[in-house]
């Protein structure tokens, strides 16, 4: 083989060039301040809700569950059925809907101080800042050939993160299983088929997000992430870096005067990069990858203290304010976003408290129309199923409405309905043959007997021979 | 005496390839749909009463399973759907026609 041909070959030797920069793992630096006090807080608080509420009893029973096999739902003393689903409707047009509000207020607050994927995040670096020290140590210790120390660190790492994230995959499916009982399955190691799939679902999803795939799930596979720019506009809170102020950037000595550099505020340490869990310069403008975390605000105020400047080099600002002018609060968007919200909470919380306690479904026997019966009456057959939504018993009484001189059952039935039960029944309805003739439209009324509350009215057909 | 630059020189020991986040990227949207689609739909329909009468509804008429099987029914077609859209975009401009 020639040289020109080794050379030749050399030319047309395809070349693999990745689209992706390589992920570097981002070890956040240690930040203190104001907004992490405030981060710190909401990871207590959102995490305490998700841990405790399990364990909490309300009237005898688990205060927050989500019992599927028996299709209720039940959140302290309220209790959901299927037939309450326009409630979960409500619930995730108003979530979103709040979203869309908020976004348009203060930017990316989800993100930076609610999303479960922000707050495990930080306990999982919390944990590992616990084992292996702070920022400088971990980029050490990463870079360390792997020897004992390494291995011991390292394990106890991933062993305290897999036992948390065990737990908090129990502490999901103690929403679904009564805990008490998954307690007592897990002391027996008796827990077995679908809860321990999930317990072992969502404990590996909570490692795998919070441990390995942490700001990637923010960059590459949030949708929020990307739309959200769509509800931002001149007036919303975002997180900003004064270039006006800060530029042109550069190290100077601490004992010369100020008078006598020509450079901004920014001392270039570089700090805010070194805080920034997902990795981006907020000095280079306004990023996607900015999850509005305010790190780099406390760690940006902390170094401006030190070197005697004033605070808020980066700040929560809005683009209004950054060009000299006035910002609204109030404006068509957050005002339509906050009106529809407003509206929307007072509808469906009114709705809730005004639910219907009872359900009552009367479906015609499909045998026979109607019946003459041998005192000169037509009778009707009707299945009853009537539900108890509450969880005491009651006695209902049914009555009928708009049929002359119709009577059900000789009389007024009444029943006793378990808490939360269902009770079946099949009833006659009888009307006078000589004045009844056609189709008819009747409402079966269902009454609390004790109360005397009317509860609710069921049309159904009453079928006459012409 | 200023703070080394930022460290772009640590050990890329996790990185997340280009598959990775294809992956990433079918799979948590569909999920995100599969679990709406499946609170939606079990909202509505018990999974006792489907199934009619088949072997299939041996299996869900325990409602755990139910549940766990529909849920991972609608996340099958949902990720179908994404990584077919995922596909169609990669592959947008590399035809030959």
């Amino acid at each position: 083989m020639t040289s020109s041909d080794e050379s030749a070959k050399d030319a047309v030797r395809e070349e693999i060039i990745s689209f992706y920069a390589k992920h570097e793992k981002i070890h956040p630096r240690e930040v203190i301040g104001g907004f992490s006090k405030l981060r710190r807080i909401a990871v207590f608080a959102l995490l305490g809700i998700f841990y405790l509420a399990p364990w909490l009893s309300w009237d005898g029973r688990q205060a927050v569950l989500f019992d599927l096999p028996g299709r209720k739902f039940y959140i302290w003393g309220l209790v959901l059925w299927p037939q309450d689903f326009i409630f979960l409707t409500w619930l995730l047009v108003l979530l979103g809907l709040s979203l869309f509000f908020f976004t348009a207020l203060a930017g990316r607050l989800w993100c930076g101080y609610a999303c479960p994927q922000t707050v495990w995040t930080e306990v999982f670096v919390w944990i590992e800042a616990w084992i292996e020290g702070d920022r400088n140590k971990r980029i050490k210790l990463d870079r360390a050939a792997w020897g004992f120390e390494k291995t011991l660190k390292k394990s106890t790492k991933q062993a305290i993160w897999v036992i948390f994230a065990l737990w908090t995959g129990v502490t999901f499916v103690g929403f679904f299983v009564p805990v008490i009982d998954l307690m007592h399955g897990l002391a027996h190691l008796d827990v077995n088929g679908w809860p321990l799939f999930w317990i072992l679902f969502y404990g590996g999803a909570t490692y795998a997000n919070a441990g390995f795939m942490r700001e990637q799930v923010c960059k590459y596979m949030c949708p929020y992430a990307r739309f959200q720019s769509a509800m931002f506009d001149r007036d919303t809170l975002i997180i900003t870096y004064d270039q006006a102020r800060g530029e042109p950037r550069g190290a100077r000595s601490r004992h010369a005067p100020r008078s006598q550099d020509t450079l901004g505020d920014c001392v270039d340490c570089t700090v805010c990069v070194q805080v920034c869990p997902t990795g981006i310069d907020i000095r280079q403008g306004l990023q996607y990858e900015c999850i509005a975390c305010a790190a780099c605000i406390d760690a940006c105020d902390t170094v401006m203290d030190k070197v005697g400047y004033p605070r808020g080099l980066i700040r929560y600002t809005t683009q209004q304010a950054m060009d000299g002018q006035k910002t609204r609060i109030l404006r068509g968007r957050t005002l339509v976003y906050g009106l529809l919200l407003g509206l929307l909470f007072t509808v469906g919380v009114v709705g809730l408290l005004n639910r219907k306690t009872a359900d009552l479904d009367a479906i015609r026997d499909r045998n026979a129309l109607y019946r003459e019966t041998a005192t000169g009456q037509i009778e009707n057959v009707y299945l009853l199923r009537v539900l108890n939504k509450k969880m005491l018993p009651r006695t209902f009484r049914l009555t009928v409405e708009g049929l002359e001189g119709a009577v059900i059952d000789g009389g007024t039935p009444r029943w006793l309905v378990a808490g939360g039960e269902v009770y079946t029944t099949a009833i006659r309805l009888e009307a006078p043959a000589a004045t009844i003739h056609g189709g008819h439209t009747v409402r079966f009324i269902l009454t609390d007997d004790v109360s005397g509350q009317r509860l609710l009215a069921e049309k159904a057909r009453f079928i006459a021979p012409p | 005496m200023t703070e080394p630059a930022f460290h772009r020189d640590e050990p890329a020991r996790r990185s997340l390839s280009r598959i990775g986040r294809d992956v990433a990227m079918v799979l948590w949207p569909s999920f995100l749909a599969a679990s709406l689609e499946s609170m939606v739909f079990f909202a509505i329909f018990d999974p006792v009463y489907l199934g009619g009468g088949t072997a299939l509804a041996e299996l869900i008429s325990n409602q755990n399973a139910g549940y766990a099987l529909g849920f991972f029914f609608f996340w099958g077609f949902t990720t179908l759907s994404s990584a077919l859209t995922v596909y169609l975009a990669r592959t947008e401009n590399s035809g030959s026609v």
